[in-house]
This record gives structure tokens, sequence and C-alpha cells, in this order.
């Protein structure tokens, strides 16, 4: 299923950044699917808005659901360098979403959860995808995908360490998506600038200060064990850092529970 | 720790790129002796972009392959000549990250890419994670996929050779 119709974001008001252009679907099979069939041809970043998503999914295929009224959007860019420093954005989206969702609720219900989880009253109101294309010699293009539920959760999910919850259900306003979108745009421009000016020391900075359970004891389930420690810091190539009886280890890829 | 020294030898290599790039020189290398039988030697050169290749150091354990079990991932066994590193053979993918290395898009579906098949330019043959980011690695060129050289779900380094597409 592709795209229905096309309509430029130009009428949306001073807060959209500028540099950035911005595509509204009614439908697609998925916003990161689209962002990898356009990224070829792209001009600028662009963020791609989708009403309904027919085949959403989370990391390693997870299931996502995507009812109308929920964000469903992704960037696409092109801003180079190599996958590692790309991968770096992952930082930059959940800044970006917390500083958003803080619009609208009180800061203190919010906490992030590394890499880039985006935790409202403990609970699991947005879900970060990125993906990307590169090789030794360079990134192709990143897509940061990122579904938020801003009106309603989903049902029968299975991680229940971090139960779903929507922006509404939990005292949030009933937001449009392109209203979030404005904002959570503009925010995410503003850490690129942040990173461009001052490195990713800042945005990582700011991330921790935005954490939950630093100093305390968790677990990162890596694809093959599961490491357990006090989460110490991220590293400067944004690797989780855990203090365990074997020392600091440094963990690139896992999921997190506490 | 082997996982520490691994994040100061992304940085140090990265500063050697810059070097590279802000002298304008074509060709840079450098070892770096650790300790007696633990050293790091990095060649840095502008038309190929990064080549890492680590001595047979104790670090240079993790991102390999475990022996046998499985069919795809015909190990590396390290023996002494260097012109054996598969990171040096043509038609080496190298991994442009660290991270966690998978075969296929998701569990229980298809391989992207098996021993014998054909693949062609800028088919995605694996994906990298780091970060929450799956970074698709595409064929660098088309041809046919001789050896694997990661397993699924393992751990691979910055510049780790992944696969030789020949």
């Amino acid at each position: 299923m592709r795209l229905l119709r096309r309509v430029p974001l130009s009428t949306k008001g001073d807060l959209w950044p500028e540099g950035y252009d911005c595509i509204i679907l009614d439908s697609v099979d998925s916003t990161n699917a689209e962002a990898a069939r356009i990224a070829g041809d792209l001009k600028r970043p662009t963020w791609i808005l989708a009403k309904t998503q027919t085949a959403a999914r989370g990391r390693q295929g997870r299931h996502w659901e995507n009812p109308v009224g929920n964000l469903a959007a992704t960037l696409v860019m092109r801003p180079g360098g190599q996958a590692q420093e790309a991968a770096l954005r992952s930082f930059f989206a959940s800044n970006a979403l917390f500083e958003t969702l803080a619009l609208y609720v009180d800061r203190t219900r919010l906490g992030l959860k590394w890499p880039n989880d985006v935790l409202l009253n403990g609970g699991k109101v947005a879900g970060i995808l990125l993906e990307s294309m590169g090789t030794a010699q360079g990134l192709d293009w990143l897509a940061v995908g990122i579904g938020v539920n801003l009106l309603h959760k989903p049902d029968g999910v299975r991680d229940a360490a971090f139960p779903p919850v929507a922006l509404f259900d939990e005292g949030g306003a009933a937001v449009e998506p392109d209203i979030f979108l404005n904002a959570l745009a503009a925010n995410f421009a503003t850490e690129e600038a942040i990173y461009a000016e001052m490195g990713f020391d800042m945005i990582r900075d700011n991330w921790l200060k935005r954490a939950a359970r630093l100093g305390e004891v968790i677990t990162a389930r890596t694809s093959r064990d599961e490491i357990t420690g006090v989460f110490e810091t991220v590293d400067a190539y944004g690797n989780l850092i855990l203090r365990t009886k074997d020392g600091m280890v440094p963990v690139p890829a896992a999921d997190i529970y506490f | 720790m082997a996982k520490n020294s691994h994040a100061g030898d992304v940085a140090f290599v990265q500063a050697l790129a810059e070097l590279l790039r802000d002298n304008d020189l074509t060709e840079l290398e450098v070892k770096r002796d650790y300790a007696e039988d633990d050293s790091l030697t990095v060649r840095v050169s502008r038309q190929t972009a990064l080549m890492v290749s680590s001595a047979p150091a104790p670090q240079a354990a993790a991102p390999q392959p475990a022996p046998a079990a499985s069919p795809v991932a015909p190990a590396p066994s390290t023996p002494a000549e260097a012109p054996s590193d598969p990171s040096q053979l043509p038609g080496a993918v190298t991994s442009p990250m660290v991270g966690t290395c998978y075969l296929q898009a998701e569990p229980g579906a298809p391989s992207f890419a098996t021993v014998g098949d054909k693949v062609s330019e800028g088919q995605t043959i694996m994906i990298i994670e780091a970060m929450k980011t799956m970074n698709h690695i595409p064929a660098p060129h088309g041809g046919t996929v001789k050896r694997i050289l990661v397993e699924d779900g393992s751990p691979v380094e910055f510049g780790a050779p992944l696969m030789i597409i020949e």
C-alpha cells in the first residue's frame, strides 16, 4: 500500500524547522519502508507522517499497532559520516520526544530508558526504530521512525515489563498527530544543532539528566546473554556502561529491564 | 577489559582518519603496542576508506564466530600468516560499526544471503544493530557469497570481516 496523498507542510506555522520537508500520507505500509524508498532521491531531511500504517513494525520485526490518532512518523535524512555516528541519533530522537511530551505532561513523570525508549508513568508511550544503510565507506541514508501512543494504547502487548500507555489516558491533552509532529520536528532540529555546535557530549549529558534508573541496578538482555550491573553512564559512542563485578561493561545493543 | 580497550581503538582510528583528512594525506600506518603479545596495527587510507587489522591479541577473539556447530560460519582458524586475515581478502565486506549482527530481518525470517547465493550490488546482506539503529549492510558489488564469517546474533567489532562476496 503506497501513499494516497502528498501534502506539503508549508502552512504549519513558525514552529516547523527550517531546512526540513514534510510528506503527509493517508496510508502507507510503514513510514520507515517509505523512507527507504524515497531515500535515494532525497533533497533535504524529510519527515513522513502517516495517518495509518498497514504494516507497522518495531525492532526485530515486532508488531506495532498504529490506530488512527496516534503518531506514526519517520525522519529520513542523508547526514553523511559513518553508520556508527548516525546511530547516535537514537539519543537525539529520545531527547526530542521527551521534550515534546513534556509540553503536555509534567516532565517528572517522563523518563528515558537506554537508548531511546520514552517512559510515561513507567509505561511505554512510544517506540523509536532507526534504520540505516551504510558500509565501511560511509552512510547512505538514515531513517528515524517514531511511533507515539497519543490517543490509544495497543492491546495484547507482550512486553509486560513496561506496559503500554497513551498520552491521553495518562492525563495529557488530546493532541493531533500533525500538531505533535510540529513540535517534535522542531525539537529534533534543535538536537541536530546542539550536536553540530557542541558535540555528542552535550546530547549525552542532557539524555542522562532525563534517564530513569541512573546509578541503579538494571539488566541488559543481549541476543546472547544477560548482563546485570549498575547503570553507570553512556559513553562517547552511545554504549550503555554497566558496572559489574567484572568491571565496566559497554553494551552497544540490548533490551533493558528494571 | 577487552571491550573498554575496543572503545579506545575506535577513538584511535577515528582520530587517525581525521588526521589523514585534515592533513590531506593518502595513507597512514600506526602500530600500538599494549603489551608484549597485544598490539593493534591500523592503516588508514583515503582510497580504500578504513582498513583495520588487529594482531592476534586476546581481544581479537571476541568477535570471531564460535567454532564448529554452524554450517553458515566456517570459522577462520587464525594461522600465523597475515594474508589469511579475512578482512584482507578481496571481496571481504567489513563492519562499519560495533554492534550485534543479524543474518535475517527478524527471527524466523529467511536469511538475507547464504553461502552460494548470488547477490546483486546494493542488496541487503545483513543488519548490524547498535543503539537500536538497524544498519543494513549492502552488497558492495554483485557476486556469489563465498563465506559468511559471523553468526546470527553475534557481536561484531568495527572493521570486522562479515562476508566474502566474489
